[in-house]
């Protein structure tokens, strides 16, 4: 069924058709259509749920991880402040090996008091264990809303999807929404490998000593690194079900690239269609979307710009007194490549706080990129006014 | 050193999982306070004088049995569906659901019940257990009361009544269109049929002698009602003859008459005698004013009563005292003095005061007073107060064999309370009784039995068939703010139906429909006993509450209930009370 719908509904129609058990929401803009649209499903029957109104969002997490502790499978759905506060909860999760699916909608952090759309906010909880994933188009957010699910029941891991606000939360677009047959068949329910059960009590999460608790944070890592293989697996699997699938990375007219754009989000589309413009003029440019930013698949990313003598970042995010916080970790990832072939890795930042990234914006980025003049600093504010 | 760089740990679990079962951690060592479930008593019924167990049968409607909400209800009130009528419904005003949406309409559901019991079968004739014989002096609802608690006990009971049909004040006191007249002459067949012996047209003192009661019969209750009305003392008319007596008017229309008041009649007082005979005024085709002289937020009539009257059309004037009668060629002239309240009296209501503004007049063919009624106490040869006390403590040997109780006895002149009062007598009659065979019944036994504070007794509990293990004192009674009102939703409460308007002698309430009255029924937040919710099992955090599913209640693990007292919290009802364990202070 082909269907125009908002990245917001794609978000609720995937957890439908992932016939997600339990929902403990709160809303905030700009996520709110995603649990209003499920509290409905709930109501009519649609999405046999129980969907449970929290009074903040460190309760909705709360609320899943003691759901998912039952063995349920578990979605919730936030955005910048909200997910702020989840904060202490997200570290609970994941080192609980909850397989929660959240949607964090990204927005900007106040104050100033902004509702459009920044990463920083998913960004700044890269260290709580929680894989995630950025999508670009409104059937990604389906598809990967679906594949989120399997990945996170596989290795007991919670998966955060994330999606720009606006640009793809309130946008329609066709979306093509699989049958439930099929989502069923490659999303069985959940088997949960611990869970709590009255008949044979057991207590979780109480005091580890030195002994052992290293060994559990190695776990958890080395259960993280076993993502992107993993997700390669699963998007096989889908793709033969739908024909589609997205990779952790995708690298796009990389070939004998001079220089290659790296995104996330949605500027990727904005980016993808300039490429192609200059292409046509006959300029060597490469795009590179990165869709996984945890686990970061360095590996992936050495390989498919492996020989690129330029690279631009384009961040719409910041690590505040560092820098755009993708080009830092590409940065980072490069490091352990061949040291005579490191590229000049340009980091731009840009669209914070919802800022339109506009076509000339990507012109702007390619062209100083291209200059051979020597960059001062590491990161590059692109259009801040004077 | 080689293993620890990098090595894959196999012995620890992925997260922090015991390795062993919790159940050997005895968390209910912890605590000083435990949980207990209480069946506790719901304000209704302690708010009502009869007691009934209100909380009981709404829980057996909910259930839909409801032959049995019907027979627990006919435990403690002998007539449903004529207090579901006329009951001044205390009950609701005590209700804890006032606060969050309206009570629950107790008295709704009771006459829809009570409907259902008068159009079933007659009941059998009771079995007799007892050899003694109980004579009761008077039929109103404290006799009769007293007489069916009585006749369920096993006792031989036979009513003497001055008039000739039963009910007394039921019948001649309160007005066809309050109280069908169908209504209680079922009612009284159903009386007859359990056995109750009717000797009509029978004043004691008269047409049967005290001796004879006093010999003839093993106990005598005198529930012979207060059907004295008050003089009024005017200038102009120093022995009321000019005025028309309230309770022999009613009695006169609730026989049939009909009479002709002329066009404008006076009414003077602010009771339900005073309602009863505006209305009835009203229907013979009259204009009403009603003369009171305090406010309508003293009057001591049923609220309900005043805004019916005041629907129908009576007239009313406050704070006037009427102080002199004069007849005019047109009728009468009655000359009021005008009032303003001043301080509080005795019984809390502000007292009137005269003004010096001159006397206000008001002209009518027909004045009628309704200022009260006296009993007629001159029938009783002992003291009054001592036959009280011996009715109310059990203990004056000198008075053991006479009862006393309804209006007679100064009780507040409600039907409730004279059902009450008829069930308190039957108890002390069969105590008394049962004394005299050999039986032992200690004093706290009264405490026992009482449910709240208000005196009434609970029939289930004397006769040892309480259908709740109330494990508490009886009058234990539930607080609103020991609801937990986030368990429950918004209900608006459903209002009696009323027949078209009609000033007629026809019943134009008529009550809830039996859907509306099971409606009603889930609104009760079932205060102080446990309907197995399951919420404190829900929120129990170390999951020391399990459902005893053969004896449909909860059990508390003590071992691990670490008395943190969340369960007592969520319960929506006040079921379940902390209680210090011994040796903790």
């Amino acid at each position: 069924m082909r269907k125009v719908i908002v990245g917001n509904h794609a978000v609720s129609w995937g957890v439908k058709l992932a016939r997600a058990e339990v929902i403990p929401a709160y809303p905030i803009t700009p996520q709110t259509q995603i649990v209003e649209q499920l509290s409905e499903m709930c109501a009519s029957g649609e999405l046999d749920a129980r969907f449970i109104k929290v009074e903040s969002e460190h309760s909705a997490m709360a609320a899943a991880v003691g759901a998912s502790a039952t063995g349920a499978r578990a979605f919730t759905a936030t955005s910048s402040q909200g997910l702020a506060l989840m904060h202490e909860m997200l570290h609970w999760a994941s080192a609980a090996r909850h397989p929660i699916v959240m949607a964090d909608v990204n927005r900007a952090l106040g104050p100033g008091w902004n509702i459009w759309t920044d990463q920083t906010d998913s960004l700044a909880q890269r260290d709580t264990g929680w894989v995630q994933l950025y999508c670009e188009t409104n059937q990604e957010v389906l598809d990967t809303t679906i594949m989120a699910f399997r990945l996170a029941e596989q290795l007991d891991l919670p998966v955060m999807l994330v999606l720009d606000a606006f640009y793809l939360s309130h946008t329609s677009e066709p979306v093509d929404i699989p049958d439930q047959e099929l989502v069923d068949g490659f999303l069985p329910k959940r088997q949960a490998r611990y869970k709590l059960d009255v008949n044979e009590p057991h207590a979780f999460g109480a005091l580890v000593r030195p002994d052992d608790y290293m060994e559990m944070r190695w776990q958890l890592h080395d259960s993280l690194r076993s993502v992107v293989d993993a997700y390669a697996g699963i998007e096989r699997e889908w793709a033969q079900l739908t024909g589609r699938s997205y990779g952790a990375i995708e690298p796009y007219r990389c070939e004998d690239a001079e220089l290659v754009l790296v995104t996330t989000g949605t500027i990727t589309s904005t980016a993808r269609h300039v490429i192609d413009e200059r292409r046509e003029r006959g300029e060597k440019l490469g795009l590179l979307k990165i869709k996984m930013f945890r686990p970061f698949p360095g590996e992936l990313l050495r390989e498919a710009l492996n020989g690129i003598p330029r690279i631009a970042v384009i961040d719409r995010n910041l690590s505040a007194g560092h820098g755009g916080i993708f080009a830092e970790e590409l940065r980072s990832a490069l490091y352990l490549g061949d040291v005579a072939e490191r590229p000049d890795l340009r980091g731009y930042i840009v669209g914070l706080g919802g800022r339109n990234v506009t076509p000339e914006t990507i012109n702007d980025i390619i062209d100083n990129a291209l200059s051979t003049e020597p960059v001062q600093r590491p990161d590059i504010w692109v259009g801040v006014k004077a | 050193m080689s293993e620890s760089f990098n090595a894959i740990p196999r012995h620890t679990p992925p997260i922090s999982v015991s390795s062993t079962s919790t159940e050997v951690n005895r968390t209910g060592s912890w605590k000083y306070i435990q949980p207990a479930y209480h069946d506790r008593v719901a304000p209704c019924s302690a708010g009502c004088p009869t007691g009934v167990d209100i909380q009981g049968y709404m829980t057996l409607l909910r259930e839909k049995r409801t032959a049995a909400a019907a027979e627990l209800l006919l435990q403690e009130n002998p007539m449903p569906a004529i207090s579901g009528r006329v009951c001044n419904h205390p009950c609701e005003s005590s209700c804890n659901r006032c606060e969050f949406d309206g009570s629950v309409a107790i008295h709704g559901v009771e006459r829809m019940l009570g409907d259902r019991i008068l159009e079933g079968r007659l009941p059998g004739s009771c079995r007799i257990r007892h050899a003694e014989h109980v004579a009761i002096v008077g039929s109103g609802p404290a006799g009769l009361a007293c007489a069916y608690h009585l006749v369920r006990m096993g006792y031989h009971v036979e009513i003497y009544e001055q008039e000739q049909l039963p009910g007394g004040m039921l019948r001649i006191g309160i007005p066809e269109y309050r109280l069908p007249r169908a209504v209680l002459d079922r009612q009284i067949e159903f009386y007859q049929a359990m056995g109750i012996v009717f000797h009509t047209g029978c004043r004691a003192g008269e047409d049967v002698s005290w001796e004879h009661l006093a010999t003839h019969y093993a106990a005598v209750f005198i529930a012979s009602g207060a059907h004295v009305s008050r003089l009024l003392s005017l200038e102009g008319d120093q022995a009321g003859r000019l005025l028309l007596s309230g309770l022999d008017f009613l009695h006169r229309v609730n026989s049939g008459e009909r009479p002709d008041l002329g066009r404008r009649v006076l009414v003077i007082g602010g009771g339900n005698t005073a309602m009863d005979c505006a209305r009835t005024a009203l229907r013979l085709g009259s204009e009403v004013t009603v003369v009171y002289r305090r406010t309508r937020e003293e009057m001591p009539a049923i609220a309900e009563e005043i805004e019916d009257a005041r629907r129908e059309g009576v007239n009313f004037r406050f704070l006037l005292a009427p102080e002199s009668i004069a007849t005019l060629d047109s009728g009468l002239r009655l000359s009021c003095r005008k009032l303003k309240l001043g301080e509080l009296d005795a019984q809390g209501r502000r007292r009137p005061l005269p003004t010096a503004e001159p006397p206000l007049e008001l002209e009518a063919e027909t004045v009628i007073t309704a200022i009260g009624e006296d009993s007629e106490l001159h029938m009783i040869t002992a003291d009054l107060d001592d036959v009280r006390r011996a009715v109310n403590t059990w203990s004056c040997e000198r008075f053991a064999r006479i009862f006393l109780g309804g209006d007679v006895a100064g009780d507040e002149r409600t039907v409730a309370s004279a059902l009450g009062a008829g069930k308190r007598a039957a108890i002390g009659i069969d105590r008394h009784l049962r004394s005299h065979n050999g039986e032992h019944f200690p004093d706290e036994l009264l405490e026992e039995m009482s449910i709240g504070r208000t005196g009434a007794l609970s029939m289930a509990r004397w006769m040892h068939s309480d259908p709740v293990r109330r494990v508490s004192p009886l009058n234990d009674v539930v607080r609103p703010e020991e609801i937990n009102t986030a368990s429950f939703a918004h209900e608006e409460r459903h209002e009696d139906h009323h027949a078209e308007f009609s000033l007629s002698f026809a019943e134009s309430n008529t009550g809830l429909s039996e859907a509306e009255a099971l409606a009603e029924a889930m609104r009760c937040f079932q205060c102080g006993v446990c309907n197995e919710c399951e919420l404190c099992q829900i929120f129990c955090g170390e999951n020391a509450i399990t459902h005893d599913s053969v004896n449909g209640r909860f059990v508390i693990d003590l071992d691990h209930c670490k008395g943190c007292g969340v369960c007592t919290a969520e319960c929506p009802r006040g079921a379940i009370l902390m209680e210090r364990l011994a040796g903790q202070d």
